[in-house]
Formats: C-alpha cells, sequence, structure tokens
C-alpha cells in the first residue's frame, strides 16, 4: 500500500442510459475513474447522480451502455456484486446499526467466529483497530455507534468500506450534515486514502469543496454529461455553474405579482424539541418566503413543529393574529387551513399503493361525505379533475396507481391535494428535489401563481437558484439558529453570495 | 433490452391493477377453481351434491367467510387481529350463558355479545394505539387473556339447552329444502362491508393508513380513531361469527373459535387482500372462504385426513404473502 501507483483507470463507465416510467434519468452517461484519484461527481438536484451511484453500486441495472473495472466488462445483479469487485459507497444516510460498537459495525459482514458460531470478540476489537486508525477514529472500538456524530458514523462507514477492500469508495454528500471543522477532517482522510491509491467518487453539491478536494470532475446535467473527467485545474467557479445550469437552462424570471398583504402566520421566539431556538419571522398573504438551509440544519424539523407534528418548547405560534396550539397536521389543516408538502412524497407525501384520484381527495373527504360517511365518486371526481388539468398531472386515468408515476407527476399529486383543500398557507419542503427541468419550471410557475392569488407560501429548499429565483425574501437556516433574513433581488450572483456569506 | 422490457411489463400490470382489471382477473381466476373444485367432489366424493351436504357446506362457508371478515377489516388498516377466535369463542360462551342461564331472549342475548365483541376490539386498538406496540404482539396476549378469562369464568362447561328460537336462526325449511340463514347473514355483512370500503370515508380512510400510515397521518387523518374503529369493527364480526358458531352447533363450547386464526387469514389472502395492508377484496373473501369450506367438506367425503386442509392451507397462505410481496414492489417501483 506504500507505492504510489500510477494512475491506471480503475473503473470506467460508458454510454450509461436508464430510463423509469416517465422519465430518462440517464442519457449516454460516462465516468471515468482512476487509482489514486478523487473525482467529483456534481449537478444539480435530479441531474441523475443518484441513478448513477446506483447502477455503480448494482442497485440499478443499467438499459444500456457499459461498466467496465480494470478493464473488464462487468454486470452487477446486485450490491454484493459491487461489493465484491471492491467498490463501496458512503450513503447520506448511514447504513450502521446504532446499538452495535465501532467494531462490531466495521466488521459486520464477517465478523470473525471461533468454532461453532461464537462470536471471537478480541479478534472483532483487534480487527477493527487498524481500520479505525486509518480513518483516524480516536476511541474505544467498544464505543456504540449511537453515541457518535454524524461526521464520525461517516468515518466509521468508510473503515468499513476499507475493511471490505474497497478500492473504489463512493461518497454520497458525505459533507452535507457535518461542521467545517469535520469537513477538514474528513478531507484529509481522504487524500491519505487517495495517496495510497484509493479511487474516490466524491459527491457534493459545494463547490468550493469540489475545488478544495477534487483532481477531476464529472458534470451531469438532466442525466447527461456536461463535462467528462475534465480536470480541476484551470476551471473556473462560473464555468463550473455553466456546466451544471447551462446558460441556456436557466429559467426566465417570473412576473411581477401584487404586493403582499397582512400576515397570516408569525412565529415568535420558537423553540423545538428538535433544538431549534428563538426562531421569528412572519409569512404573509400573498407572499413566498423562502428558507435556505443545507441538509441538517433544521428546517424541516422547524416546519414540523408549526404544524405540530414535532414538539414546540417554548415560545408562540400565530395564525391569523390569533395564538394558535396546533396540535397536529390535521388540526393544522382543520382548523388553520395550513397545508404541508413533505419533501419525503414516496413516504409521507403520497400513497403510491392507491389512485392519483384517492391520493389528491384524501384531504377533503370530510368535506365531501354525505350522510355521516358516503362519498359519491362524482362530486369527488369533480373536485378533483380540475386540479390534474391545472396541475398537468400526466397520467391516463384518474384511477392510475400513483407508484407508477414520474416523479414529477407524483410531486404534482403531492402538492395537487393541498390545493384540494384550498389551504390558505401552504409549506413546500424541497418543491422540486429529483425532477426534470420543464416538470421544475411548471411547478415554480404553478407556486407562483398561488401566491398571486393571495396563499401565503413558504418554500425550503436546499437549491440555491430554485430559492432565488421564487422567494420575495429568504430566511437562512444554520444549526436549528435563523442566521439571516434577506431581501431577495434575484440577482443571482449577489443573492447567492449573501446567503453563502451567512452559512460560514 | 430485457431490463427495459421487464420495467415496461411491469408497468404494465401496474396500470391493470390500477384500473381494477387485474383484480378482476384473479376474481374470475378464483372463481374458476372453486367451480373446478366443485366439479371434482361432485364427481368424487359421494355424497358432495346432496341437500343435506351442500347445506352444511354453505353454512359452515358463512361463518368461515365471516371470520375472514373479521380479520380483513384489520388488514386493510396494516394490522393483524389474532384474538378473533378468542373473541368468537369468549362472545359465544358469553351468549350462551345469557340465554341459557338468564333466560334472556335470544335477539337481545346476540346483540349484548356483539357489543361485547366490539368492546374486546377496542381494548385490542386501545392498547395498540397507546403502547405504539405491533398489534401481532398486542392481540397474541390479549388472546390468551380472553380465552383465559373466559375458561375460569364458565369452568369450560358448554351452555347446550339453548332456546329453539335462537337455534332457528342456522337452519330453517322453505318449501322442504333446507336453507342456512347465516348464509343470508353474511352475505347482508358482505354487501355492508363492500359499501363501506366503496363509497363511505371510513372505508377509504382505513385503506389509505393501511396502505402507509405516515403519509395518511400526514394528510390530516385522524389515525388514532380510525385504528380505534377497525379494530371495534373486527371485533364485532369475530363475535358474530360466534354466535353463528353456535347456532351451528346448536351448542355454545369453549371450544369454538381455537382454529380460527390461520382460517381468518387464508379467505382474505385468497381473495386478494393485502396481508401489509392498503388494498382489500370484500368478494374475493367470500370465494376465499366458500374455496375452504369447499375443499374441506370434499376431502371429508372423500375420507382423506383432515391434515391434509392443514398442509393446503399453509401452502395458500404463503403463496399469499409472497404474491402481497410482489403487488407492494410493483406498487413502489417506479422512482
Amino acid at each position: 500500500m506504500s507505492t504510489i501507483a500510477p494512475a491506471r483507470v480503475v473503473l470506467e463507465a460508458a454510454g450509461i442510459r436508464k430510463q423509469f416510467p416517465g422519465v430518462v434519468a440517464l442519457d449516454d452517461v460516462s465516468l471515468r475513474l482512476r487509482s489514486g484519484e478523487i473525482q467529483a461527481l456534481v449537478g444539480e438536484n435530479g441531474a441523475g447522480k443518484s441513478t448513477l451511484i446506483k447502477i455503480l453500486t448494482g442497485v440499478y441495472q443499467p438499459d444500456a451502455g457499459s461498466v467496465t473495472i480494470d478493464g473488464a466488462p462487468v454486470r452487477f445483479g446486485s450490491a454484493r456484486d459491487a461489493l465484491k469487485a471492491g467498490i463501496s459507497v458512503v450513503h447520506q444516510e448511514h447504513n450502521l446499526i446504532p446499538q452495535f460498537t465501532v467494531a462490531e459495525n466495521i466488521l459486520l459482514e464477517r465478523i470473525p467466529t471461533r468454532l461453532p458460531q461464537l462470536v471471537d470478540y478480541a479478534a472483532i476489537y483487534r480487527e477493527a483497530r487498524p481500520w479505525m486508525k486509518t480513518v483516524g477514529l480516536d476511541m474505544p472500538a467498544t464505543r456504540s455507534v449511537s453515541a457518535l456524530s454524524a461526521a464520525q458514523m461517516q468515518l466509521v462507514e468508510i473503515a468499513k468500506a476499507l475493511s471490505l477492500q474497497a478500492r473504489i469508495l463512493l461518497l454520497d454528500e458525505p459533507t452535507a450534515a457535518i461542521t467545517p471543522h469535520e469537513t477538514g477532517y474528513l478531507f484529509r482522510v481522504l487524500r491519505e486514502l487517495r495517496a495510497q491509491g484509493v479511487a474516490v467518487v466524491f459527491v457534493s453539491h459545494k463547490l468550493e469543496e469540489v475545488f478544495e478536494l477534487a483532481d477531476r470532475v464529472t458534470v451531469l446535467r438532466d442525466g447527461r454529461n456536461t463535462a467528462l473527467d475534465h480536470e480541476i485545474k484551470g476551471l473556473t467557479q462560473d464555468q463550473m455553474v455553466t456546466y451544471m445550469i447551462g446558460r441556456s437552462d436557466v429559467l426566465a424570471q417570473l412576473p411581477a405579482r401584487p404586493a403582499r398583504g397582512e400576515p397570516v402566520l408569525e412565529v415568535r421566539d420558537l423553540a423545538t424539541e428538535a433544538g431549534a431556538r428563538g426562531i421569528t419571522f412572519s409569512l404573509h398573504r400573498g407572499e413566498i418566503l423562502g428558507l435556505y438551509g443545507l441538509v441538517g440544519a433544521g428546517r424541516t424539523e422547524l416546519a414540523k413543529a408549526i404544524i405540530g407534528e414535532l414538539k414546540v418548547t417554548g415560545g408562540d405560534v400565530l395564525v391569523r393574529g390569533r395564538s394558535a396550539r396546533i396540535r397536529d397536521l390535521r388540526d393544522a389543516l382543520a382548523r388553520h387551513r395550513i397545508g404541508y408538502v413533505s419533501e419525503n412524497r414516496k413516504e409521507e407525501g403520497l400513497i403510491l399503493l392507491h389512485s392519483v384520484l384517492t391520493n389528491m381527495s384524501i384531504t377533503i373527504w370530510r368535506r365531501l361525505r354525505l350522510f355521516g360517511q358516503w362519498i359519491r365518486r362524482s362530486s369527488e371526481t369533480a373536485a378533483v379533475m380540475p386540479l390534474v388539468k391545472q396541475l398537468d398531472v400526466r397520467a391516463h386515468s384518474l384511477a392510475q396507481q400513483v407508484g407508477t408515476l414520474s416523479g414529477g407527476n407524483q410531486q404534482k399529486v403531492s402538492l395537487g391535494k393541498w390545493l384540494a383543500a384550498d389551504v390558505e398557507i401552504l409549506i413546500i419542503d424541497e418543491p422540486t428535489i429529483g425532477i426534470d427541468i420543464k416538470t421544475k419550471n411548471a411547478l415554480h410557475e404553478l407556486i407562483w401563481n398561488l401566491a398571486a392569488n393571495g396563499k401565503a407560501i413558504m418554500v425550503i429548499s436546499s437549491d440555491m437558484p430554485e430559492i432565488v429565483r421564487l422567494a420575495d425574501r429568504i430566511l437562512i437556516m444554520r444549526n436549528h439558529r435563523l442566521v439571516g433574513d434577506i431581501s431577495n433581488s434575484h440577482d443571482y450572483e449577489e443573492v447567492s453570495a449573501a446567503i453563502m456569506s451567512r452559512l460560514s | 433490452m430485457s431490463a427495459t422490457r421487464t420495467v415496461a411489463v411491469r408497468t404494465r400490470l401496474t396500470e391493470l391493477r390500477g384500473t381494477g382489471l387485474l383484480r378482476t382477473l384473479g376474481l374470475l381466476a378464483l372463481l374458476i377453481i372453486t367451480a373446478g373444485f366443485w366439479i371434482f367432489f361432485s364427481a368424487f366424493a359421494t355424497g358432495f351434491t346432496s341437500d343435506f351436504n351442500l347445506f352444511f357446506l354453505l353454512r359452515s362457508a358463512a361463518i368461515a367467510v365471516t371470520i375472514g371478515f373479521a380479520q380483513m377489516v384489520v388488514l386493510s388498516i396494516g394490522d393483524m387481529n389474532l384474538s378473533v377466535g378468542a373473541i368468537g369463542g369468549a362472545t359465544g360462551m358469553f351468549a350462551g350463558w345469557l340465554m341459557q342461564v338468564l333466560g334472556v331472549p335470544p335477539a337481545l342475548a346476540v346483540l349484548l355479545a356483539l357489543a361485547l365483541g366490539t368492546s374486546l376490539g377496542f381494548g385490542n386498538a386501545a392498547l395498540v394505539v397507546w403502547t405504539h406496540l405491533n398489534s401481532f404482539i398486542v392481540t397474541l396476549a390479549t388472546a390468551s387473556l380472553i380465552t383465559g378469562g373466559m375458561l375460569i369464568l364458565t369452568r369450560a362447561r358448554p351452555f347446550s339447552n339453548l332456546p329453539d328460537s335462537f337455534l332457528g336462526i342456522a337452519q330453517i325449511e322453505l318449501g322442504g329444502v333446507p336453507v342456512a340463514p347465516l348464509v343470508l347473514i353474511m352475505l347482508g355483512v358482505a354487501l355492508v362491508l363492500g359499501l363501506v370500503y366503496r363509497s363511505t370515508s371510513l372505508g377509504r380512510e382505513m385503506l389509505a393508513i393501511g396502505a402507509n400510515r405516515q403519509a395518511a397521518r400526514m394528510s390530516g387523518l385522524a389515525v388514532g380513531r380510525i385504528v380505534l374503529v377497525a379494530h371495534g369493527l373486527s371485533g364485532l364480526l369475530a363475535a358474530l361469527a360466534g354466535a353463528m358458531s353456535v347456532a351451528a352447533n346448536n351448542t355454545a363450547s369453549p371450544g369454538i373459535g381455537s382454529d380460527w386464526v390461520l382460517a381468518s387469514f387464508v379467505a382474505p389472502a385468497i381473495g386478494g387482500t393485502l396481508l401489509s395492508g392498503g388494498l382489500v377484496s370484500v368478494s374475493g373473501t367470500v370465494l376465499g372462504g366458500l374455496l375452504v369450506a369447499t375443499i374441506s367438506s370434499g376431502l371429508l367425503l372423500m375420507n382423506v385426513s383432515n391434515f391434509w386442509l392443514s398442509v393446503f392451507l399453509g401452502a395458500v397462505l404463503l403463496l399469499a404473502v409472497g404474491l402481497d410481496r410482489i403487488t407492494r414492489t410493483v406498487g413502489g417501483a417506479a422512482s
């Protein structure tokens, strides 16, 4: 491991195509990776990075194209195959067992045993320690993973990957949920691994990090390569943004809207069990309020506290001027006419097994029913059909299962149920995550028009161009505190710089 | 490429299911299979088509279907109820005691037994909602509690001097042909449940929380209340099946319900109800119960050991669980 191997291509993906019902996620995408190199993989949300990672790790099979390792074509049937070939992935969500110790987690796939089936604990701790040392985890191997920070868990995952003889390490947004200090430490570890000949793919949204860490970069936009294996040296941040967003795709400025009305949602000095403190802001009729922050800043938790789904420990929430003790989302909807579009549409937003009709009318069943219980199909259809047309939901019938729709259409349904309920205040958490640019634009226009028609809208997003395009004002959240409240001039360079300055 | 084709075929299948066609085909297949067994047994099982046998077959099918309904309503919310048999047995004994010992008129006794069943179901729900424990373990425990309590209170003595006016609901004669009113009761229940799931807010809500509890909650549904109603309904239907069994056996015996749990899953599972929740088929459960009763009766007449029925039920349940998984995966496959 001490010799520095010459830059040799260890992994190559060429002409990869992957299609899901209704959407082409990857079209003729390539990636080239050498040993002892850190390759950044960048692109906006929905550009296809995750899909590519899933193909490289055997979770998905490509519809076309080839993957070669050390020049030999491979075809992974499962994640296990990829692991055997020396490819390991460290996800944003940790795949660790919190109740187990650090050492047990590192060696989870092959717990050493003594005769028949007894776990050899001495061996576990002995074998795990060198790997812990490699990634600089300075703690007892017997510590429970549940006691670790997000950054430490990441190091455990890297140690685990290395212990599995990984030669190729894929890191999916490793810095999204950790502090700048921890990021610096992670980078040292990654550089160390590079020196030992490991090939690293580094997925990140943060361009400064890409410039700081990576040797080369591959950029995806809308499922296509806009830059392939490009050397970082000599590349400017502007050029990179052009690759990512593409001048031609820069979305047009939205038309003027009437001025905002009176405040409808006022949050005063709110403290929550999730850790937020001193949160104060107000949301007005006809306004789009942006809430920007990195993953882990506590934005979703704040939204959930406002709608009563997470505990509030102090402060006050006023709806239309009156103090509102919102118990849960049901209460928020029925009493205060507040809706919440979840960032997690598969688990919280939609019932994938059920029809478009059911998913959109679920919020108004109570209103539709006759004689206490009866729901007439005709009145249900009459309530939903205009919204399906307005939102341009592409389904062959109202009876189509939502799970079979494309991501963009699913998102429209997820939003549509709140329009059916005719809420006045709508909190939209990551409105366009994983959605193609055309649908994204349509959703932006829709949100814009809702505000023009007097709805009060709060948009939570970690997509800076989106927030700059949509929001009238931008709240910036960091580590469960509001660290900025800026009026949006819609000038991307200026506003993004202002936001970044408050995040560092 | 083959991967593309698989995706296309899967999508196509789910689209069909979305429009209900696939489910209709499934029901049709079940109908054909049931008819096949009827033809087979008519030819090879002596006495299968006698009025006497058909009467008993339909009556036991009616009870099997009702037991299946008791399970189906909790399956619809993604829960299960392992205490259906315990509730059916205990409420049956309660009705017997009311009629024989206290001389309560049969209609009132049955009503009280149904009320008891409903409250036992509510009890299950309360435990599930408050403790946040899995309904499997909660109802496994309450099943033992209920049966134990019943055996202690009744000292396991059956009540066999039941009034004729009660036993009459198990058999009446129309123009010399015996018919089973229990079948009519079951069909009435089926009709009501069909309407509940098709056209009521409650039915929609049960299916929604069964398919995705968190999403249903985040759409403003009162999950706790719906869980309560579903378990109460399950208790009510289990008690109804208990009363039907007592009428069919002429006796309230403590053994009623002891062999219901497996059968309660099989009837809905064969009929296309998802064991993981969110999708039910009332007519499928009717056909499923009928199929099980048919095979049980036919095997009996052909002198095939009852053990084979047990093997059959186990195999069918496993098959249904497998199909369940496929349906779920396909439903959530598009990403």
